[in-house]
């Protein structure tokens, strides 16, 4: 017994997927799901480009066994925009540079709308202490704060 | 290959798991730093029991004072949590202080005791507040006094098969403070380059009552640092007697160089911070 | 990575030297330790089991004394093992020397570890401290032994 079947909603869709007990999250959603937009980085939970939110709670995919997430709702990047159009969020990325190499992005914005569901309106200091670990490598950081104050109204 | 993975509802199951396959079993909680030895490959176990739904391993309670944390709660359950708060805020930061809010939505509070890292935030801050684990294994239940759980890096007095089922932080005596400061030289996520958890009670006239100081990530485990305690204790803390106390924490620290700093400078901010932590409970 | 430890024993220089180069008896003091026999002229097999936390290590190899000067009490050892558990293998360089100190002697190892494979991934710190660890284990045990 080394193989189960996992049954999950991802951004809001049933799904069903027979894997290995050892699999990760990420990779069950890169590979078996197809849902690339999820990236993987350093593989150890650091970096923050593997964000996905568990039943509302965000988590690297790359640390998380795919059979946790068994009965759970999973939210990735490719949930975040709704029927075609982007998201407030995603579009203040853009407004405000909030990238360059874009490598990141899934994994900020994913961090970033885990922070404005729980803290709609928060001061600079809460955005940096919750985006620590969510590593950008080419604009920096003063555009993804920006975009994330912008998006909350502010 | 890869393990079987199997998730008990009740405790007297997970136990049964581990005793059934010895060797060959691993407990996990939130998994974090299993997920890491294991794709390390250092780990490779026939069986992997996860505790998540065990429901008696869960939750933050109050009882008669003390503070119980259960096993699988996470670290931003514990941070988050009014109780711990209430109980000692310096402990709410600790838990606040490790890693990332990734790592913190997904590793528990007696996963993160078990594996006895000894840089992690809150196994130094748990000892300086006289915290107890409680293990539970076939053959009964005792509690482990953190000082004695931790015995080496990533190693504890556990025995196999044995699982934390909580932590117990007592109640503290009426006027302690508590602080926990964390030197982080290169990032806010990484670990400690030296932490010290502190806690100090004065009686009326002004002199230390009670003081217990202990460093983290300089050392084997987190060190408590005695002699610092006992040069304050009965005494009027003013900046010499702290800069004293703090002189013997760096003695007592027993650091390795590596990518956070030399042995020697270790040691050396074991004393500035814990000159700070001092500084900041009698201020 | 290099290990140097030192510490003394209570026991007469030459009597320690007779335990050292006696490896059986000598390895007998490497807590973990086991199944050691000889093969061959100053040289032997043997397994080694290492706890690291978690992470349980198997070693099987070879101890082969490369180098000795009875009358200086100083010897040259080379150890090569793998680890069968999670893939990986130590090759050490191992200098021995002992000297009179007042009563008693003084035991100075110095040791030049390389370490393939996985078993790498544990890190300098750890594989330092555990390896640290034995070595303080064995001279105690070598006190004890030689006394």
């Amino acid at each position: 017994m080394t193989e189960r079947l996992l049954r999950f909603t991802v951004n809001g869709e049933p799904r069903e997927v027979r894997v290995a007990d050892d699999r990760r999250l990420v990779d069950v959603l890169r590979d078996d799901l197809r849902l690339t937009g999820t990236k993987e980085g350093c593989s150890v939970g650091v970096c923050g480009v593997c964000g996905v939110l568990v039943d509302g709670a965000l988590v690297s995919a790359c640390l998380y066994p795919a059979v946790f997430a068994d009965g759970a709702s999973i939210t990735t990047i490719e949930g975040i925009a709704r029927g075609g159009t982007l998201a407030p969020l995603q579009e203040a990325f853009i407004s405000e540079g909030g990238f360059q190499c874009g490598i990141c992005t899934p994994g900020q914005i994913v961090a970033a709308a885990a922070l404005l569901a729980e803290r709609p309106r928060p001061t600079d200091a809460e955005i940096d202490e919750w985006m620590t670990g969510s590593l950008c490598r080419c604009t920096g950081y003063a555009g993804i704060r920006r975009a994330i104050r912008k998006a909350a109204g502010g | 290959m890869s393990y079987a993975y199997h998730e008990p509802s009740e405790l007297d199951e997970a136990l049964a798991l581990l005793a059934r396959h010895g060797d060959d079993a691993h407990a996990v909680a939130g998994a974090t730093a299993f997920m890491l030895l294991y794709r390390q490959g250092l780990l490779r176990p026939s069986h992997v029991v996860g505790l998540r739904r065990v429901r008696s391993l869960g939750g933050i309670r109050d009882d008669g004072g003390a503070l119980v944390i259960g096993a699988t709660a996470t670290h931003r359950e514990a941070e988050r949590s009014p109780l711990v708060a209430r109980h000692c805020a310096a402990l709410a930061r600790a838990f606040a202080s490790v890693a990332t809010v990734r790592v913190r939505n997904q590793a528990t509070v007696g996963g993160n005791l078990a594996h006895a890292d000894p840089a992690q935030d809150p196994p130094a801050m748990l000892l300086a507040l006289d915290a107890a684990v409680t293990a539970v294994s076939p053959g009964g239940t005792r509690e482990i006094p953190l000082a004695e759980l931790f015995v080496d890096v990533l190693t504890t007095s556990l025995a196999p098969g044995e699982l934390i089922t909580a932590v117990r932080v007592p109640a503290l005596a009426p006027g302690t403070r508590a602080a926990y400061v964390k030197f982080l030289p290169r990032t806010a996520d990484d670990y400690a380059t030296v932490s010290v958890a502190a806690t100090l009670r004065r009686s009326e006239d002004g002199r230390v009552a009670d003081v217990r100081v202990v460093l983290g990530a300089v050392g084997p485990t987190p060190i408590r640092a005695t002699s610092a305690e006992d040069a304050l204790r009965g005494a009027a803390p003013d900046a010499a007697r702290i800069a004293e106390a703090a002189a013997l924490a760096r003695d007592a620290a027993d650091p390795i160089d590596d990518v956070r700093g030399s042995a020697a400078y270790k040691r050396e901010m074991a004393r500035v911070w814990t000159e700070r932590a001092l500084r900041s409970l009698v201020a | 990575m290099k290990l140097a430890h030192s510490s003394t024993v209570p026991v007469p220089v030459e009597r320690v030297w007779t335990v050292v180069m006696d490896v059986p008896r000598a390895a007998a003091c490497v807590p973990g330790v086991s199944g050691v026999s000889g093969a061959g002229e100053d040289r032997f097999r043997g397994d080694l089991a290492v706890q690291v936390g978690p992470v349980r290590l198997s070693f099987s190899g070879e101890v082969a004394i490369v180098a000795r000067d009875d009358a200086a009490h100083r010897a040259t050892l080379r150890a090569d093992a793998k680890e069968a558990r999670l893939g990986g293998s130590v090759h050490a360089s191992v200098e021995i020397a002992l000297a009179r100190a007042g009563e008693g002697c003084a035991l100075r190892i110095e040791s030049d570890l390389q370490v393939a494979g996985r078993i790498g991934e544990l890190g300098q710190p750890l594989i330092q401290r555990k390896a640290d660890q034995l070595l303080r284990e064995f001279g105690a045990c070598l006190a004890r032994t030689a006394a």
